[in-house]
């Protein structure tokens, strides 16, 4: 009972855990799509599952949902780790993915427009760069990895356009009442906004 | 070479997962051809990854690690996947693929809508609503001059027209507003096969082009 919920405790405080590095969490995928590793996949739960629930909730869904969208996202990432492809991207970016078309899928299952014929929903897709080079797969990657930076480097008010974008059903209400900008300028502060944060990320180029 | 790309907000609205269905596919017709801009919408996928990344970790209830445990051992095997076939459809002209991302609709054959001009209803899965049209029309036709009540989307297939602002070839992507009064005319050549989404209904100059466009419902 002990173990059990000291267990638990491991997982729910995995905020306070140190975080772990690209290379160690390459590691962990490597070894569920090898070897089906459940110990790897505990350390992969430990870390995304809570951060898959706060930004699920983040962007509006409540507490159960969002709970429920995590576990989801982790079984699908149990179930399709072989198909994820480090060259192709980063882990946060292919759960981001997963979880982003769980949800939608869930709320036209809830607003009852799903079409069961056609109920194929392609949750583990990584189409954007389905035909790149290798050249600019590594490129992609690179810019990938600098794109945490680059988002601290973003001015705040930047950066909140940015964030807003992902996480308001209707941003660009939000962003105008947030800024207190009028809703017709949203779209070129959104726009400076992606500029600014290509000019970072060019920056960080070697 | 194409040279009309959907714009930074429409991308980052698809890699955000709040386009329409409609909308979506459309932009998704887009990105079969263009690997610019797959690269464009990965960079913003990425950015949500980052923001996951950086999210306040919520605290997981109580037995959540074990009901993840539970459903990994009901080993219910991954669905399988892979290319769809594509449902019937109309066919397009010689050497013209059909676009991947329209395989999940259902699409009606090309139907009359005025001399030299055939159009295709596009039934989109989860948004039958959504007005989605393929268009076929002639070379050297226009289609009547109209504006628009929202956003119209357009993905030229194969052939191009002009409307005035600039010329869109094969593979080229616009978006027009409610601002955009245009007559697209379809250049000497080629027939012209586009996959339009109309927003919200369209305001023709013409009575007779009015009728017509409320009768196919436009």
């Amino acid at each position: 009972m002990l173990l059990l919920f000291g267990h638990v405790a491991a997982v729910t405080s995995a905020g306070n855990r140190r975080m772990p590095t690209d290379d160690q969490i390459h590691a962990w995928m490597q070894a569920v799509a090898d070897a089906s590793d459940r110990p790897a996949f505990a350390a992969l739960f430990r870390h995304f599952a809570p951060r898959i629930k706060g930004f699920l909730q983040r962007g509006g869904l409540d507490e159960a949902l969002a709970e429920e969208l995590a576990q989801e996202t982790m079984v699908a990432l149990w179930r399709r780790a072989a198909s994820f492809d480090p060259s192709r991207g980063q882990v946060s970016t292919w759960l981001y993915t997963i979880a982003r078309n769980l949800r939608i899928d869930r709320q036209r299952r809830l607003a009852g427009v799903i079409d069961e014929r056609l109920d194929d929903w392609d949750a583990e897709q990584q189409p954007a760069d389905a035909h790149l080079s290798p050249d600019e797969l590594l490129h992609v990657a690179q810019r990938e990895r600098s794109l945490h930076r680059a988002l601290a480097q973003l001015p705040p008010e930047q950066a909140l356009v940015l964030r807003l974008s992902f996480f308001e059903e209707h941003p660009h209400s939000r962003i105008a009442s947030d800024l207190g900008i009028p809703v017709g300028t949203v779209k070129s502060r959104i726009r400076l906004a992606v500029a600014q944060l290509r000019r970072i990320l060019k920056e960080h180029q070697p | 070479m194409i040279h009309h790309h959907p714009d930074d907000e429409l991308l980052l609205s698809l890699a955000a997962g709040r386009l329409a269905p409609g909308q979506a596919l459309v932009v998704g017709t887009h990105l079969e051809g263009c690997a610019q801009c797959r690269s464009r919408l990965h960079e913003f996928q990425a950015l949500g990854g980052a923001l996951l990344e950086q999210a306040e970790p919520a605290a997981l209830e109580a037995g959540a690690w074990e009901r993840t445990l539970q459903r990994i051992d009901r080993a219910d095997p991954a669905p399988a996947r892979g290319g769809q076939a594509a449902s019937p459809h109309p066919p397009m002209p010689d050497g013209i693929a059909w676009p991947a991302s329209l395989n999940r609709c259902r699409v009606s054959g090309w139907r009359w809508m005025g001399p030299g001009m055939r159009y295709a209803r596009v039934v989109v899965p989860h948004d039958p609503e959504a007005s989605l049209y393929l268009l076929r029309i002639g070379e050297g036709r226009s289609l009547p001059r109209h504006t628009h009540n929202g956003i119209e989307l357009t993905q030229v297939l194969c052939g191009a027209f002009d409307d005035g602002r600039s010329t869109f070839g094969p593979g080229d992507f616009d978006a027009a507003d409610e601002s955009v009064h245009h007559q697209p005319v379809v250049t000497p050549g080629a027939t012209c096969v586009c996959l339009a989404y109309v927003g919200a209904s369209l305001r023709f100059d013409g009575r007779i082009a009015s009728v017509i466009g409320g009768w196919i419902g436009m």
